[in-house]
């Protein structure tokens, strides 16, 4: 049945100890543009929710005020407990590693090969790991992913698809407890957009992640998401299972699966 | 319209001061990026030196060959070698300098940041538990900034071997005549404040090539942009603070 957000449901849902991420009251402007207004919602444990809006709806700017890269003007945002908003750099470095970001342009260092790329997190959030413990994880990391050939490569020497795999390998190598995924099958043919949802899937199971897909992919929407949240307006207008919002009577739902 | 025009100028100097003051908070706090800044210093002070030593020894040359005429009018080319020596070190060669250095680092930084900035990879080091500032900007500008004063002595002395030479094109002077000539000539007053005002060049082109990559807009348009006016910016720069400089130098009596 599909949910519409009003005050009691969010109060019931953040009164859920289950929940690793809490998100209440948060509203976003830029300049004059409110992108997000009253928006909340909450991301219990082992969950994967999708966040379905237009371009433009502010879908990226609540991952990255979620990750503390743009802060809210209003709001809390609580990841584990810990209002995020409200932290310095050391703590705000504490909880990124436990949340995972994967970029929408995978954002891999250009002057990087692909092993500096993923020994770059480990050594800066100073995970204490001797050489060959480094080693094998950027090599766990890489097989998960089905590219352990390509540890030498520049990213400029890779295709799209594969760039998305080693952009999802460098965050999952610090084993984290939530990822946020930033439209990770936008540019991809549907073959690979297919490959890359299944891997979310795959990759959510082994390590019991729980996670937040931006995502206008319906085919990617529909393999990896368990709860989909729509975004519409800056609130979240409503929340359901796939099939339950495709056959939505309200408009402003329906046109996104039409 | 001219309102706005001088509202977006003064908004950006504001910028600029506020980006440039940050840069003395976070330098001198922890966690010290000593790799990366080395990593920097070579690219910057070594890969630049080819550049630097081609147009300082062309300079050197040049102004010679330029100079002699005249001094020869007055009977006066044994001053050649006084003349041209003072004329590159105190003036010609930290400027040219900086300006080879404009428009190779700064561009350089401008596009590199930009595009990094546009690829979401500066957003990306800030989630891996990196200060982007830190490990981008501060290590850039120390970079230039003690980089440049030693492309700068180093073009010193490649434009005087340009000044020997161009002396013996067209009359003779000794090496030891000439080398004795150019250090009697100069002064610590001629030395000092011209490496001086080089390390003002070397942050400023460091500040404006991070600042406008940094804050680069979206888009590889933007890119392009950004290191266009991180040029143009840095450029004008290092001839205001040459002016600044060669008044403070004259009011303090150095010259």
């Amino acid at each position: 049945m599909i949910e519409k957000t009003n005050s009691n449901i969010i109060e019931n849902a953040l009164s859920d100890n289950e929940s690793v991420i809490e998100i209440k009251n948060v509203f976003k402007s830029f300049g004059e543009n409110q992108v997000l207004r009253d928006f909340s919602f909450n991301l219990k444990q082992g969950e994967n929710v999708v966040v379905l809006g237009k371009s433009g709806s502010g879908k990226s700017v609540l991952i990255k005020c979620i990750i503390g890269l743009i802060k809210p003007d209003s709001g809390t945002i609580k990841v584990f407990g810990q209002n995020i908003p409200d932290l310095n750099r050391e703590e705000l470095d504490k909880i990124r590693v436990k949340v995972g970001f994967l970029f929408q342009s995978n954002a891999l260092y250009d002057s990087m090969t692909v092993r500096e790329n993923l020994e770059f997190p480990l050594r800066r959030h100073s995970i204490k790991t001797t050489k060959e413990q480094e080693y094998s994880l950027i090599v766990e990391a890489l097989t998960n992913v089905g590219l352990a050939d390509t540890i030498d490569k520049m990213p400029s020497e890779l295709s799209g698809g594969m760039k998305k795999r080693i952009a999802l390998a460098r965050t999952l190598i610090l084993k984290p407890d939530i990822i946020l995924y930033d439209e990770p099958t936008t540019g991809l043919d549907p073959i690979t957009g297919k490959e890359i949802s299944n891997l979310m899937n795959e990759l959510a199971k082994k390590y019991n992640t729980s996670a937040i897909i931006i995502s206008h992919d319906l085919n990617c929407v529909k393999i990896v998401a368990q709860k989909i949240v729509m975004l519409i307006d800056g609130k979240c207008y409503a929340q359901g299972t796939y099939d339950e919002l495709k056959n939505s009577t309200d408009l402003k739902i329906r046109h996104f699966f039409e | 319209m001219k309102s706005s025009v001088l509202q977006s100028f003064l908004s950006e100097t504001g910028d600029i001061a506020r980006f440039t003051g940050r840069f003395f908070v976070e330098v001198f706090k922890p966690r010290y990026e000593f790799v990366e800044l080395l990593r920097q210093c070579f690219f910057i002070g070594y890969k630049s030196l080819p550049l630097v030593a081609i147009t300082a020894f062309i300079m050197g040359l040049v102004i010679t060959i330029q100079s002699r005429p005249t001094l020869v009018e007055f009977g006066a080319e044994a001053w050649l070698p006084k003349m041209v020596s003072v004329s590159l070190v105190r003036e010609i060669a930290p400027v040219i300098t900086a300006l080879i250095c404009a428009g190779k680092i700064g561009s350089g930084i401008g596009a590199e940041l930009g595009s990094m900035k546009v690829t979401e990879q500066i957003d990306a080091m800030d989630v891996s538990g990196t200060n982007p500032y830190k490990f981008l900007v501060v290590t850039r500008v120390m970079a230039t900034t003690f980089m440049i004063p030693i492309l700068a002595v180093l073009a010193d002395a490649i434009s005087l071997y340009g000044g020997y030479l161009g002396t013996n094109i067209r009359g003779v002077c000794s090496w030891d005549l000439y080398w004795n000539q150019v250090f009697d000539t100069l002064t610590y007053g001629d030395v000092i404040p011209s490496i001086a005002k080089t390390f003002l060049f070397g942050f400023a082109i460091g500040i404006i090539g991070c600042y406008k990559g940094f804050y680069s807009n979206k888009g590889t348009e933007g890119v392009g942009q950004s290191a266009n006016s991180a040029v143009v910016i840095s450029s004008l720069l290092v001839f205001i603070l040459d002016l600044l400089a060669v008044q403070i130098t004259d009011l303090l009596n150095l010259t």
